[in-house]
């Protein structure tokens, strides 16, 4: 790709860098140890984590937000295990993608995955409830990703027809499930919500309710 | 050394898709004659969905709050949930602002950064250890086990209680309950199972999985073992939605590893969950003797 020197940022690299996650971004000395041993290289052609650094640090900031990589990336660790020069390169990833929602929520960016979608519906659950409760989760997030509660239901019950009839027979989710009458069927609350909300609204951007 | 007491944090699939893992934790650590007090009114710890540290370290304050208060270090069996209070533990007890800060927001998020976390397997090996295990030993676990370990047990470095390429720590405890580890499996150990592209990239996810249990059949393994919920719902739960989507057959057991330590401890299969795995487990309890 040609770089337009006009278009840089050189700003972008102290951006990601304040960001919590980002701070070693620049002691990356590109030598490719990260992408040689990432395993969805196997699985998105192209997928390449030094270079999204290398871009990074060249100020490509539009071309590094707007990459659909972003959101492959699997947050094993394997990267940051194995750098020689400790970048933490997983959690740059998770600050790029904080960025990007930022932007995408103030109009600036469309991000190409459902991904955000599905983070902020388990947050929004968790801010709820204070604990995962699966069901939940799937009937907010299907119809948010679908465009349409009636959409969002068909896909769901094209995921889930058999996973979920399988974990009913289990006594894993469904009215028997949880181990006991009710825990499958709603959800588990914590009795100190109200922490999970103050949590949420004083530190999160995610969490906060439209 | 020995340990007589924890606290117990289960983490969100021990009441949904992972209460064999659970129920086999509980059952395990009961016959080793280790107490397990449930971190009271527990909340989630953010698992990989909550990006933003600040949140993570807050969300597991308060867990680790509520066990300091027992004066307990806090066990977890599930990889991600000890990722997430080991690294949230070390950021508080380095940085007294931030708890200070935590603090400010809600007084049940006031740690003082006095106990340790750990995962289970940790626990079973170098807390417990392997002697006091092999003393309670019932039953000989006669089975050929390829032993998938996953992201958060090897690294990242600072939280990492195993080797990052071939972590020892489930070998070690299926070779004294009798089993043999298959050859030609060490280098799927530590790759991830795609679990967490599940739900925006279903399609990865199930040929990331696939691979694990297609290396793990060719090895010639009776089951495989594990020490993380969301590693189970992608090979066992979804095993079958995996078959079907990617049109192949594979039908290979995935247990806990407390499942199969709890064998050799002569603890009853159904106390140990063992009928709520999804891929049937009844070849594996024919070869407990
Ligand atoms: S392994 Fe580290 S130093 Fe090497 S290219 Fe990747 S981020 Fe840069
Ligand atoms: S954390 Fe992301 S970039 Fe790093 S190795 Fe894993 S999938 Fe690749």
């Amino acid at each position: 790709m040609p770089i337009k020197t006009w278009e840089l940022d050189p700003n972008f690299k102290n951006e990601i860098m304040s960001e919590a996650g980002g701070e070693r971004l620049a002691s990356c000395f590109q030598c490719s140890t990260c992408t040689l041993g990432c395993p969805i290289t196997e699985f998105v052609p192209g997928y390449n984590p030094r270079k999204i650094i290398q871009m990074s640090l060249l100020g490509m900031r539009e071309e590094v937000l707007s990459n659909p990589d972003l959101w492959v990336c699997l947050i094993c660790q394997t990267c940051t295990a194995r750098c020689p020069q400790d970048v933490r390169i997983a959690d740059v990833l998770g600050a790029l993608r904080r960025i990007a929602e930022r932007e995408e929520e103030a109009g600036n960016l469309k991000i190409d995955s459902p991904r955000p979608l599905f983070d902020k519906a388990f947050q929004h659950q968790l801010k709820k409830f204070g604990r995962l409760y699966d069901m939940g989760l799937a009937m907010e997030y299907y119809p948010k990703k679908e465009g349409s509660f009636i959409k969002g239901m068909l896909a769901m019950m094209k995921d889930y027809k058999d996973f979920g009839m399988r974990m009913f027979l289990k006594g894993k989710m469904g009215p028997l499930g949880g181990g006991s009458p009710v825990k499958g069927m709603l959800a588990s609350k914590i009795k100190q919500k109200d922490v999970m909300k103050k949590i949420f609204e004083e530190l999160g951007e995610e969490g906060k309710e439209k | 050394m020995s340990v007589d007491k924890l606290a117990y944090y289960p983490g969100c699939p021990s009441e949904a898709t992972a209460i064999e893992q659970h129920m086999s934790t509980e059952a395990v650590f009961e016959k080793l004659g280790v107490e397990l007090v449930e971190v009271e009114d527990w909340n989630c710890c953010g698992a990989a969905e909550v990006e933003d540290p600040r949140v993570v370290y807050a969300l597991n304050a308060r867990n680790l709050a509520i066990a300091e208060k027992e004066d307990l270090d806090i066990v977890t069996p599930c990889s991600i949930c000890y990722y997430n209070l080991e690294r949230s533990n070390r950021a508080l007890k380095a940085d007294e602002a931030l708890r200070t800060k935590l603090k400010g927001i809600d007084s049940s998020l006031d740690y003082n950064g006095t106990i340790k976390t750990k995962h289970v397997l940790d626990v079973f090996v170098n807390d417990i250890g392997l002697d006091e295990i092999s003393s309670k030993l019932e039953k000989k676990v006669n089975v050929k086990v390829a032993p998938y370990y996953g992201c958060y047990i090897g690294r990242p470095p600072e939280t990492a209680f195993d080797d990052p390429d071939n972590p020892v720590l489930m070998d070690k405890l299926i070779e004294l309950i009798g089993g043999e580890i298959v050859p030609n499996f060490n280098y799927m150990k530590t790759v991830c199972c795609g679990g967490p592209l599940m739900m925006t990239r279903g399609d990865i996810a199930f040929d990331m999985a696939r691979k694990i249990l297609d290396v793990a059949k060719n090895a010639g393994a009776d089951c495989i073992s594990l020490a993380c919920p969301l590693c189970g719902m992608m090979l066992d739960g979804k095993q079958a939605d995996i078959e079907k989507a990617l049109d192949v057959t594979i039908g290979m057991p995935v247990v806990y590893i407390t499942q199969l330590l709890g064998l050799a401890l002569g603890i009853e299969p159904n106390k140990l969950g063992l009928n709520k795995n999804a891929v049937d487990t009844k070849e594996i309890l024919g070869k407990v003797v």
